[in-house]
């Protein structure tokens, strides 16, 4: 065996033009209105509908190094922050195109190399003044009276079936498991409140119509009251109560002289003492346009709260979400439910039916549900032999005894609710349903840990470890109905709703009537989910919309400038150049520093296009133009920028290329994973620019020296 | 039946170094491995065509093991570097640069072979003689207690290596980290014979460069379901934590007898009586007032859930590596049998923690006296982190070796050059009795020296990737880069304001020349002088054992090379 060796062409670089031709397809993914891609695999035509940079890596063709390493640098981005892939492609595949260009000017590697990235780690830090700490964007969206409308016309937009129902499914949720108790006088102006116009959250109330006036009167109790069980029989016409965290805030703020009984919630509340709803609003800057999800994450995070002033926990908590897919729904159906929801056979409806309303045994397992089962790391015997006594000794097969064994203990126990982390043997299954026990397989491990908390199970991985104490009690089960109050037959899977009364399980019911757009709308919802963790992690979001890659552009315009001017004195080059070369890199430093702008101004020019906020990509580089002018002779570019873009409603949307006169909402970004997403795209491009050569290994090595290409390689 | 085949004759080639195919070979080995060198350095993207992981680098360790040479002197040359490497970790690619550029710039003076190697063998004295005394005019020494020097050390490592991707900042953040690490590791009470303690790598791919941190002790990585919340461990009536570790598997399963088999009666289950036994040794444990059990490998749900009864926390599949720095930490010994062990065999900890970072678990072990610590390394990706495994790698080595032997040697291309002036000048002052006692004449002997320096220099050389310039200067010897497009321009001395190592300012007259491997230079009349001010910050080091050894390893092999009559190849 030998290697093969390939020099890569310097001038005409082989893995950034590979880079740029991958990052290509990204285009449409950028900004709030993305449009969706379909990838054909040609020989098996087969088809996949994507909307993330993710999945559409998933399905291109990665076979050589460049596309290995893209894929392996998106990967991590999505594993870490799950967001800000789109944009990491997008700005790979516009900066080796840069950086291309650079080596047409005969620009020498090194240079590049290091005026890039000292030019990012510049820009990095100079973008830090447009971060808002995440207090000050609640303060700021409360203190505005002309979001209000905006508001409004936000909510109203929402193509939501369900908003104009009265039961919202979401409301019918939260009431089915917790009954939230509010002083009476707080809410005797609930219609008051409504109309109340300095809080904008309570203009997104209005848009959910009547439900505000469901709220129910409790006499004057300081702390929620939680009567979970007992609800699923009750229908949900007679649930009354739809607590909504809005609400009692806003009822707080409405009436401080009652500030006194609510114990609770200013605990919780003495984070935020601007308190409009939380960080509802927030959710709505980092949420880029998906409506949908602005309604249930409003709705996950209000819950999680309530929760947090009673427990104490984190405010937003993102292992206590799941998500379940329900195909064949309108998307107006999605949801939030408390408890966990799955879908299980049709068979398991009996089941459920059975055991509704009753208060069930439940069992924690975190291996596998079959005969051949062991943990991880158990080497089966090999040459055992088993001996059979005289045939008197055995009854049946192995197998069946497995079988019986098991129900025997699940009978002695008097278990009735198994949820199993792995895969449940169908054979079991089916004796389980004759025994009317549930069964539940491919449980997430948090889910698991979830029901032990609250119902005191642990989980147990071999059915003969089981001992009274590991069980949990107090589960119930439901058949999980549709906000109409229409059960699901859906085909082949029925949605089961299970809880135990106190869990913190949030399940984001998604739905949608398109198969292909399933994966899209799952996918949204995390992206989504996650930004606004993070947001709150980090305690501070970057003001979005372009503003940032604005701010970057008119600081590499600065930072070119400088670099022509000559530097007078010698301490003054060593400072400039520590690396030892005084003006070495100064005639190329503004070609390259205009390369990595030319990263930002292609972000910039597309997102406009896609957004349809300019027509052309010439008409979206005079409007970028236009701003940098103006940030420049304003002084202060980053005062510019931050009175501009904070004001969002009070730019025109004429001269602002920016701002949608319709929904001049601000916008917000991700600090670290947007500042992340840069890192990685540039460490990957110039990664991949300081490769020069690619060596073959393994059995590939032979097929090559005997392929056409042979003439590119080197053989050793 | 097979068939019988005629054996075929062995294949015998002599003077296997005039052959073409043997210089374009070695020409692009050479090539290959000069446009890696430095911190300016080219990648390589290793991988196997077929959509296999891409491994990034510039570093020798990693290419030569990924690069199966076929051709019995390039197998030579590789495995003497790998074996260089394997001793030092660092100063592979110079070891490799300049054995390839001795072999040729030899080949080329056309003598024959043994004066070569004579003359060759009484150079590498010289130089070595000169790095080893104290006239040296190229190497510091290393003040420990002043840990500058050990920050240039692993700086110029970490500089070198351009595919971990590092920004400034990163690159100082890690520079602190490693040498902390390594601080830690030195035992505080030195007895007869000290032993220096571990450093385990604890990874995290993924995150930023400056997530990266040391613990003192042991992190060990558990699923997040095992931990009780909050973390509490049983303490003996001295307060301290009583730690038992198992290096055999507790899963379970029974031994696998290599051939023959076990029968028995319908009935009994073995898995059931090695449980049975699995929960004696947790009895035990129990009443031996354990409180922390780790495993090598798996430990049984069913015993884990009995320690966890009991209040003893378990970790299993602690892996191999962390077995010696653990008993070493804990004093406890391994125990290897689940069916009797000794209270003797148990350790003690100060304490016992929880951790989480990121998305990972980790149980924190905190003994008494460490001289084990944990650093969390972290990068953004799978390729960057294998390549700053690497260089952490080297540069554990490097600080180890320092140690040892407390000198560096000044980098960035300085010590070759420096050496280069000093052969020059030497082997022009040298006795006539000399040469007799080498049975060759001046002339010979001056050939070779000078195309020994040529080689020497090429290293030098190679540390220019982008067309520039490189000088030396005529007053210490040291190198200088000139970026390219402007060594046209007269007042080109204006542009350098350092030279490789950083040791030396343009300030004065230094006399430069252009250093181009096939001019000859001229001598030096003295020696080259030692730079007069060693300030020791921020210059680029060198690990002086390995680079000692790297110069010795690339002229013998050179010479081994050199000396290749023929080779005779088993064709069967």
């Amino acid at each position: 065996l030998a290697m093969a060796f390939r020099e890569v062409n310097a001038r005409r670089h082989v893995g950034l033009q590979q880079l740029s031709a991958l990052a290509l397809a990204g285009r449409m993914l950028l900004g709030p209105m993305k449009s969706y891609k379909f990838v054909v695999d040609e020989s098996t035509n087969e088809s996949v509908l994507t909307c993330s940079a993710v999945r559409l890596i998933e399905s291109l063709d990665l076979s050589s190094a460049a596309g290995q390493l893209l894929n392996e640098t998106i990967q991590a981005q999505n594993k870490e922050f799950k967001t800000g892939m789109s944009t990491l492609l997008f700005l790979v595949g516009a900066w080796s195109n840069a950086v291309l260009e650079c080596l047409q000017q005969n620009v020498p590697v090194s240079v590049i190399v290091s005026v890039m990235s000292e030019g990012l780690d510049s820009c990095c830090e100079k973008v830090q003044c447009l971060q808002l700490s995440i207090h000050d964007v609640n303060k700021e969206l409360c203190s505005s009276s002309v979001r209000t409308n905006i508001f409004e016309n936000k909510t109203s937009q929402v193509p939501s079936k369900s908003l104009l129902n009265p039961q919202v499914c979401f409301q019918k949720g939260i009431s089915a498991s917790e009954e939230v108790a509010l002083p009476r006088n707080a809410h005797s102006h609930p219609e008051d409140s409504c109309n109340f116009s300095n809080s904008c959250l309570v203009s997104t109330l209005t848009g959910f119509g009547s439900i505000a006036s469901l709220v129910k009167p409790v006499d004057d109790k300081s702390k929620s009251v939680i009567s979970g069980s007992g609800v699923i029989t009750s229908s949900y016409n007679k649930k009354k109560l739809s607590h909504s965290r809005y609400f009692s805030t806003l009822a707080k703020s409405n009436f401080p002289s009652h500030l006194g009984n609510f114990k609770g919630y200013l605990s919780g509340q003495s984070a935020y003492p601007c308190d409009c709803g939380g960080f509802g609003h927030l959710a709505i800057g980092l949420s880029h346009g998906n409506q949908t999800s602005v309604k249930l994450l409003q709705n996950i995070v209000a819950y999680q709260q309530q929760r947090a002033e009673c427990s104490g926990s984190s405010q937003f908590n993102i292992t206590e979400i799941v998500t379940c897919c329900l195909l064949g729904l309108p998307e107006s159906y999605s949801c939030v439910c408390p408890g966990f929801i799955t879908l299980v056979l049709p068979e398991q409806a009996t089941v459920i039916k059975y055991l509704q309303g009753k208060p069930l045994c439940i069992l924690l397992m975190d291996g596998d549900l079959t005969e051949q089962y062991r943990h991880l790391g158990f080497n089966r015997p090999r040459s055992v032999r088993t001996i059979l006594e005289p045939p008197s000794a055995h009854e049946g097969r192995s197998g069946d005894l497995w079988l019986s064994s098991v129900l025997d203990v699940l009978i002695r126990f008097e278990v009735n609710l198994i949820l199993v982390k792995g895969n449940v043997c169908e054979k079991l299954m089916e004796r389980c349903i004759a025994n009317n026990i549930l069964v539940i397989g491919s449980v997430t491990l948090n889910v698991l840990h979830a029901f032990g908390e609250v119902s005191g199970a642990q989980p147990v991985t071999y059915l003969t470890q089981l001992n009274a104490r590991y069980l949990g009690s107090g589960a119930q089960v439901e058949l999980w109905r549709a906000c109409d109050g229409r059960a699901m037959e859906l085909g082949e899977l029925v949605p089961v709703s299970i809880k135990v009364q106190g869990i913190p399980l949030l399940t984001a019911m998604l739905t949608t009537a398109v198969a292909s757009k399933m994966q899209l709308v799952e996918d949204q919802f995390w992206t989504f989910v996650y930004r606004l963790h993070h947001a709150l992690n980090e305690g501070k979001v970057f003001l979005g919309g372009g503003a940032v890659e604005l701010l970057c552009l008119s600081h590499i315009q600065m930072l070119a400038e400088q670099s022509l001017k000559p530097a007078s004195t010698n301490a003054e080059k060593e400072f400039h150049n520590p690396s030892g070369l005084a003006a070495s890199s100064t005639e190329y430093k503004s070609v390259v520093l205009q390369a990595l702008a030319s990263g930002w101004n292609q972000y910039l020019s597309v997102v406009l296009c896609n957004s349809a906020k300019a027509t052309s990509g010439f008409e979206a580089h005079t409007l970028i133009k236009r701003h940098l002018k103006k940030a420049a002779d304003c002084g202060s570019p980053s005062a510019y920028i931050l009175k501009e873009f904070r004001r969002g409603g009070m730019i025109q949307s004429s001269s602002d290329p920016f701002a949608d006169p319709g929904e001049s909402l601000n916008v917000y970004d991700n600090v670290t994973a947007k500042m992340e997403a840069w890192r990685r795209a540039l460490d990957l491009v110039l990664l991949v620019l300081q490769t020069d050569a690619e060596i073959i290994t393994g059995p590939k090595r032979n097929q090559l020296l005997n392929s056409h290409v042979s003439g590119e390689f080197m053989f050793l | 039946m097979s068939r019988v085949e005629a054996k075929k004759p062995s294949l015998c080639i002599t003077e296997p170094l005039t052959k073409d195919v043997v210089h374009q070979s070695l020409s692009v080995l050479s090539g290959a491995l000069k446009s890696c060198y430095g911190p300016a350095g080219r990648l390589k993207q290793l991988h196997n065509g077929m959509g296999g992981c891409v491994c990034t680098t510039s570093q020798s360790s990693a290419v030569l093991r990924c690069l199966p040479v076929s051709h019995p002197i390039l197998k030579v040359l590789t495995a003497s570097v790998q074996n260089h490497i394997s001793r030092f970790s660092d100063c592979g690619l110079f070891t490799a640069i300049l054995c390839c550029s001795l072999i040729e710039n030899f080949k080329s003076i056309n003598f024959l072979s043994c004066t070569v190697i004579k003359i060759s063998k009484h150079l590498l004295n010289l130089c070595t003689d000169y790095l080893r005394s104290e006239a040296c005019g190229c190497r510091v020494s290393v003040d420990f207690s002043n840990l500058e020097t050990l920050f240039c050390l692993v700086r110029s490592i970490l500089t070198s290596k351009p595919a971990c991707m590092l920004s400034k900042t990163e690159v100082d953040h890690l520079t602190t980290l490693i040498v902390k690490a390594f601080l830690l590791t030195v035992p505080c009470h030195v007895e007869t014979n000290a032993v220096l303690g571990k450093c385990i790598i604890v990874p995290v791919k993924g995150r930023r460069v400056v997530d990266s941190t040391v613990f003192p002790g042991l992190l060990l990585e558990t699923p997040e379901n095992q931990l009780a919340k909050p973390l509490s461990v049983k303490r003996t009536s001295s307060n301290v934590i009583k730690i038992a570790l198992f290096c055999v598997s507790m899963s379970g399963d029974l031994f696998n007898p290599e051939e023959g088999s076990i029968t028995v009666h319908h009935g009994i289950s073995l898995e059931m009586s090695e449980l049975d036994q699995l929960l004696n040794v947790g009895k035990q444990l129990v009443n031996d007032e354990i409180g922390l059990v780790v495993c090598q490998k798996v430990i049984h749900p069913s015993l884990k859930q009995y320690l966890k009864e009991n209040h003893v926390v378990a970790v299993d599949r602690a892996g191999l590596s962390v077995m010696e720095p653990l008993s070493q930490m804990t004093g406890s010994k391994p125990i290897a049998s689940i069916y009797s062990f000794s209270p003797s065999c148990y350790g003690s900890l100060k304490d016992v923690c929880a951790e989480s970072f990121a998305s990972k678990h980790f149980v924190h072990l905190i003994p008494n006296d460490t001289v084990v610590c944990s650093l969390m390394l972290c990068n953004r990706n799978e390729t960057t982190w294998d390549e700053l495994k690497r260089a952490y790698e080297t540069a554990e080595h490097v600080l180890q070796l320092t140690l040892k032997e407390p000198l560096a040697l000044l980098g960035g291309g300085c010590t070759e050059t420096h050496l280069a002036s000093y052969i020059r000048h030497k082997s022009y002052n040298l006795s006539t009795s000399s040469f007799k006692a080498i049975d060759c004449s001046q002339t010979q002997y001056q050939l070779v020296a000078d195309a020994f320096c040529r080689s020497l220099e090429s290293v030098a050389c190679s540390l220019n990737h982008d067309d520039g310039d490189i000088f030396t200067d005529m007053v210490y010897g040291h190198c200088w880069l000139v970026p390219s497009g402007f060594s046209s321009v007269s007042s080109w001395s204006d542009l350098v304001l350092k030279c490789g190592c950083g040791i030396n300012n343009n300030t004065q007259n230094l006399n430069w020349r252009v250093l181009q491997s096939q001019f000859s230079s001229p001598v030096l009349q003295s020696c080259p002088k030692e730079p007069s001010v060693k300030a020791t910050d921020f210059l680029t080091l060198d690990c002086f054992a390995a680079k000692c050894s790297g110069l010795q390893v690339a002229v013998e092999t050179a010479n081994l090379i050199l000396d290749l009559s023929c080779i005779i190849e088993d064709q069967n």
